[in-house]
């Protein structure tokens, strides 16, 4: 899982390693601006966006974990580069997945097949990009990585020490998923 | 309206569909859709079938939707076709990018499909 996560910021560095972002890159900042970056509210706007425009659902956050107790899950991340490093982490169980991925195409799925997973990296590409457009400085200076998906059973998501990590838990129709943005380095 | 040609490059087909819909939603009909994965399987595809409207991702593996549109200039396929960008990019500087590479429309992720209708009906009219 960690391996993927720095594939995925690997990745994003990379994309965003040249011309007039690297050049910002160096005289921006976002350390003045950290409390506007890490407001819960622009995650809780995103995950709303989103949902309502892709999917045309209402999606409410709620305290309590979601309800990812099944024999699969299914974790999608995307990579920030830039300004401010680290990931937007998408993690819901098989149900939930497969739902969202119905709403999105108008088909029906019995397993999580290769197109449940790819609407959930454009799900968590979207929440990312929406997160990071809330903040300008952030929208021009931080880029972001092709997603990466995970399915299994039994994993866990380990960040050492991030700078801010925001956890946040989300339910349409009887579906729950979680969404996690994780700073691990920002200028 | 008589058929439109359509090119749809992302590397997400889910994406791809969702964009389809939103241009039959948008009254594009008859609409002919032809898909590409990859910036460069877009190019491959031009050199065959002539299109009308090319709508592309910007975020893509191997060749990513910028270097696409600057190809398609280089190349001189497709010329005269508006190209349409739909990204999750959303800053100034993403959008100048798009403009100066000879995108003529940019599509912020998510997206209604009425943006989808009132972006691309502009450009076929003018077209």
């Amino acid at each position: 899982m960690d391996g993927a996560r720095r594939t995925a910021i690997a990745s994003a560095a990379r994309e965003n390693g040249g011309g007039e972002e690297m050049e910002c890159t160096m005289t921006c900042s976002l350390r003045e601006s950290v409390d506007m970056v890490s407001d819960p509210k622009n995650l809780d706007a995103s995950v709303e966006e989103v949902f309502r425009l892709m999917l045309g659902v209402n999606c409410r956050r709620y305290k309590g974990p979601a309800e990812i107790a099944e024999p699969e899950s299914v974790t999608a991340v995307v990579g920030f580069g830039g300004l401010l490093s680290g990931a937007c982490v998408f993690r819901s169980g098989g149900t939930a997945a497969k739902k969202i991925a119905a709403h999105m195409t108008g088909m029906e799925f019995g397993e999580m097949d290769d197109t449940v997973k790819d609407g959930i990296g454009e799900i968590c590409n979207m929440l990312a990009g929406a997160w990071k457009g809330k903040v300008p400085d952030l929208a021009a200076n931080c880029g972001l990585s092709i997603p990466a998906v995970i399915t299994g059973r039994d994993y866990n998501l380990h960040v050492q020490a991030p700078e801010f990590k925001l956890h946040h838990t989300y339910r349409f129709d009887d579906a729950s998923f979680e969404v996690t943005i994780i700073c691990d380095g920002l200028q | 309206m008589s058929e439109v040609r359509t090119l749809i490059v992302d590397d997400s087909s889910v994406m791809r569909k969702i964009v389809e819909r939103s241009l039959r939603q948008a009254g594009l009909d008859p609409l002919v859709v032809h898909e590409a994965g990859s910036g460069i399987e877009g190019l491959e595809l031009l050199k065959a079938q002539p299109v009308d409207l090319i709508l592309s991702d910007i975020n893509m593996p191997a060749m990513d939707g910028l270097e696409f549109l600057r190809q398609l200039r280089a190349q001189n396929l497709a010329p005269g076709v508006p190209v349409v960008m739909i990204t999750t990019e959303s800053s100034e500087e993403h959008v100048k990018q798009a403009i100066q590479a000879g995108a003529q429309g940019y599509i912020r992720k998510p997206f209604t499909a009425e943006q989808v209708k009132e972006r691309v009906l502009s450009l076929l009219n003018a077209a």
